[in-house]
């Protein structure tokens, strides 16, 4: 088992190197480069224009670009952004830690909701709850996410003029202020309290595509595991139905989802997607978009890079998770 | 005894300490400003830095401009050069020279004096090619250096190369020299005031210095005791206590916040957004003010053809002034602003920007939407018949088609583009119209030259001067035709342009650049298209604002570009 551990960390090196190049080879490939936007503007000279690549150090070979970018990694530095001037994980860290509270809450709401519903789903099949979830299921997966937000906004406003104060706020992830003082003055359990309340919609916009999907995996698994052997012999046995299926079926049905946690891994540092845009939350997803507009090298690779290597780990996770849920794998 | 002596002394040191403020004139003096409040406002995208050297753009200058004084820069109710933190200038030398006075007893907010020496070492860090400023462009005229120098401690002087006319403006910002002196001189000026610093540690000199910044949400900025402005009843300002920014990343989010009564300020993108506002406020739902197509924006969007194609039948072609009238004579402006802007926006026809007062004149050629004349031009240069696919066809039988692009993912240049195309395609002129990519556009532009013809916007602002890039023969943005050979007129623009420069006389200055847009207009080098409409609203409890009339594009809604007038009613 050491030894396969050992062997699949070896393998991350050349991915990570493949994955990384190919990556910053993308973003050269595309015309124009961080100072592009400037050349239209009138006001700016060509010699200008050219000192402005040379500071940034976007006149050299874009392999020699490349080869700096990864001997500062490799030093565990990643690069100064362009546009901030300042190092890429101290914009980073902010964005992610943000990101995250959005991205725990809502694998957390995924999972407490679609599990169960799943479940239900699949003890019922064909019955009006059955239906309804599955309709449910379409609308979840059919809904483009950013529109989905821009709704919910508008039904933010909307509850706001029936009730007559605000009981979802229209956007961002905190208030200015709370008890009438600044927002830094409150105590903390109040400061985290408000941020929760602004990410009951944000959640329930970037779960629900999720909940969909795992309602219906978690459905398709529990029918299958019922049809098996072991389930009918449990049941010849004469357990108690709860019994059959909690122990049995269930502990069978949820092995692949168990091994898909390790999945989760670099979910978490990846930000939770327009949502963030449109909801005004400030994670990753803006400060990403905003970089490729610009072409902030480093940011776009910062990123990059940091999901690369906990993709990989993530899936090396998975694997081991697997093997320990799933007595009939073994790795050598 | 002894107290009231002392405090009597202290408050005499601080009346002579503020012997020179600066006047701030409030746009309704009848109104009778409030002290404190918070004034919030909104930006697409937060700022990267608070380093005046590193800023590359609005996001972060937007807030920097607050915080860092600049020279002069243009009275909000005239146009005319204006002094901010100089309070006075003299011309000398036939325009060769201009020193400026600054204002004595301004302060920091850390309470040290601006002085010449932060001005003249603000000019120094900004003209230094290896420091990588945005300003450097002021530093520098035609390729010879704009020197800087101090004469006494409140006195500087300015040294050009040559006359030039928008010398006044000196828009660039002032940094206190001693909290930046050592950081440039090990090289490290970049890495100062990045976005992880202390707030406190970031000293103003302007009307607010900065509270708290939480990167992607939001930057508060409070009042600066030490600001040198007052209004005219002596008043010290600001009247605010902070300014807060929200950073919305999406136009109609930010909307849902203005409706919500959770911004002080809003400008409404189109007429949808401006009917939403409206029916609000209606509803009785949210106490604002719109002004639906106040003022036009300075953005420009033109279309402009490739003389300096492969294809020398096309480069004969786009040369021709009867066939760039003949275009211009199929843009049908009323359909672009209804369609494309939404029905809230102006025809333009020249290129100085209709806000820009001082020198836009209307009194200019105007090829109107007329598709029967457009005909009538075309078949005066010879595409007389059509082939098979209803394509005009010169005398050799080759068709009148050509390629248009434009910035991929810009609605309006978009659907302008479709409209000109599609009218065109109605008399017989084949445009295929596909928009890519803008950094794919601006290689075609200035690189590859393997365009036909392309529509897109140019930067605007109020100094025409600062065009010449685009309008001067050898200029880098003279993007229609890169030579050798040019047309008369591109050479009497040069000739304007050069002269506008350098013209010292307001009323001088106007002329030429009133025929400046004459000959433009007439000859069509680009030929523009419609401007989109600025269509303010705000909360109705804000104060110090510009009336209807006096809201300009140029300025926004209040004076001076930052809200130093503004107050909230209680």
């Amino acid at each position: 088992m050491t030894a396969y551990i050992l062997r699949r960390f070896l393998h991350l090196i050349p991915t990570f190197l493949g994955a990384t190049f190919l990556a910053f080879l993308v973003i050269q490939l595309a015309p124009g480069d961080f100072i592009t936007r400037l050349e239209l503007d009138p006001s700016y000279d060509r010699s200008q224009i050219e000192n402005f690549r040379r500071l940034f150090g976007l006149d050299q070979p874009f392999t020699v670009q490349y080869a700096k970018w990864l001997s500062g990694f490799l030093k565990g530095y990643l690069g100064l952004s362009l546009s901030y001037q300042t190092d890429v994980w101290s914009v980073l860290k902010p964005r992610i830690l943000n990101s995250m509270v959005l991205v725990v809450a809502s694998v957390l709401f995924i999972y407490v909701v679609s599990i169960p519903i799943g479940i239900y789903s699949a003890l019922r099949q064909y019955s009006w709850g059955d239906r309804f979830w599955t309709t449910f299921a379409f609308f979840g997966l059919a809904v483009p996410n950013f529109f989905f937000a821009l709704l919910m906004l508008y039904f933010a406003l909307w509850l706001k003029d029936i009730v007559g104060h605000e009981v979802f706020p229209i956007g961002g992830m905190r208030s200015l202020y709370i008890d009438g003082a600044d927002f830094f003055e409150a105590p903390k359990w109040k400061q985290w309290l408000n941020i929760l309340w602004h990410a009951v919609l944000p959640v329930i916009v970037a779960g629900t595509a999720g909940t969909a999907g795992l309602m219906r995996v978690m459905r398709t698994q529990m029918l299958e595991t019922k049809m098996q052997d072991y389930v009918r012999t449990a049941r010849a046995k004469g357990l108690a139905e709860r019994v059959v299926i909690y122990k049995h079926i269930l502990r069978n049905a949820v092995i692949p989802i168990v091994a898909s946690i390790g999945f989760l891994l670099p979910e978490l540092f990846g930000g939770a997607g327009f949502v963030e845009i449109v909801m005004a939350w400030p994670g990753l997803t803006p400060l990403i978009l905003d970089a490729i507009f610009s072409i902030d090298v480093y940011i776009i690779m910062g990123s990059i890079s940091i999901s690369v290597v906990l993709l990989m780990i993530g899936n090396l996770l998975s694997d081991l998770l697997l093997a320990w849920v799933d007595p009939r794998i073994r790795y050598r | 005894m002894k107290k009231p002596i002392w405090i009597l002394a202290v408050l005499a040191l601080g009346a002579l300490a503020l012997a020179q403020p600066k006047v701030f004139k409030v746009p309704n003096a009848a109104e009778n400003p409030v002290f404190g409040g918070d004034f919030r406002d909104w930006t697409t995208s937060d700022p990267k830095t608070f380093n005046p050297f590193v800023a590359k753009e609005t996001s972060s200058t937007d807030v920097i401009q607050l915080m860092l004084p600049t020279l002069t820069d243009y009275d909000p109710y005239t146009g005319a050069p204006e002094g901010l933190l100089a309070k006075s200038w003299e011309v000398k030398n036939n325009g060769l020279t201009i020193v400026f006075h600054l204002r004595e007893g301004a302060k920091w907010s850390d309470g040290q004096p601006i002085t010449a020496d932060d001005v003249v070492f603000s000019a120094k860090v900004h003209s230094d090619p290896d420091v990588g400023s945005n300003s450097i462009k002021s530093f520098e005229l035609d390729g010879s250096p704009i020197v800087w120098t101090k004469i006494d401690d409140y006195t500087v002087q300015a040294d050009f190369p040559k006359p030039y006319a928008p010398a006044l403006i000196q828009g660039w910002y002032i940094v206190p020299k001693h909290v930046f002196e050592k950081a440039y001189e090990s090289g490290k000026v970049a890495e100062m005031w990045d976005v992880g610093t202390d707030p406190a540690a970031v000293v103003s000199g302007g009307p607010f210095m900065l509270d708290q910044y939480v990167q992607g949400e939001r930057v508060v900025l409070k009042k600066n005791p030490n600001f040198w402005g007052v209004d005219e009843k002596g008043n010290q300002l600001p009247y605010l206590d902070r300014y807060v920014f929200t950073v919305v990343a999406d136009r109609n989010a930010a909307m849902a916040k203005f409706l919500a009564g959770e911004l002080d300020l809003y400008a409404a993108s189109d007429a949808d957004q401006v009917s939403q506002i409206i029916e609000r406020i209606d509803d009785g739902k949210l106490d604002a003010s719109i002004f639906p197509n106040a003022d036009v924006t300075t953005g420009t969007n033109f279309i402009f053809f490739n003389w300096n194609s492969d294809d020398p039948w096309k480069a004969q072609l786009f040369r021709n002034k009867k066939f760039r009238q003949a275009m211009a004579h199929l843009m049908d402006k009323d359909s672009m602003i209804e369609l494309a802007l939404g029905g809230l926006g102006q025809p333009q026809w020249s290129p100085i920007s209709i806000p820009v007062k001082q020198f836009f004149t209307d009194d200019v050629a105007k090829f109107e939407y007329d598709p029967a004349k457009a005909a009538e031009l075309l078949a005066e240069i010879g595409f007389r018949s059509k082939n098979a696919q209803g394509v005009l066809t010169d005398a050799a039988g080759r068709p009148l088609e050509f390629r248009l692009s434009t910035n991929q993912g810009n609605n309006v240049r978009e659907k302008i583009a479709q409209i000109f195309a599609e009218d065109a395609n109605k008399i017989g002129v084949n445009v295929k119209y596909a928009p890519i990519a803008f950094n794919e556009l601006v290689r075609q532009i200035l690189n590859t030259r393997d365009f036909d013809a392309i529509l897109i916007g140019l930067t605007g602002g109020r100094e025409p001067a600062f065009g010449r890039n685009v309008w001067e023969l050898d200029g880098p943005l003279h993007m229609w035709n890169y030579g050798p050979d040019f047309e008369s007129f591109e050479i009497l623009i040069d000739k304007l342009m050069k002269q506008g420069a350098t013209t010292l006389e307001q009323s001088k200055r106007r002329e030429i650049y009133v025929r400046f847009q004459q000959v433009v207009a007439e000859n069509l080098p680009l030929a523009y298209t419609v401007a989109p409409a600025y269509n303010p609203a705000r909360l109705n409890n804000v104060g110090g604002l510009f009336s209807k009339d006096q809201i300009n594009s140029l300025e926004g809604q209040y004076p001076y570009n930052y809200p130093v007038t503004v107050f909230k009613k209680k």
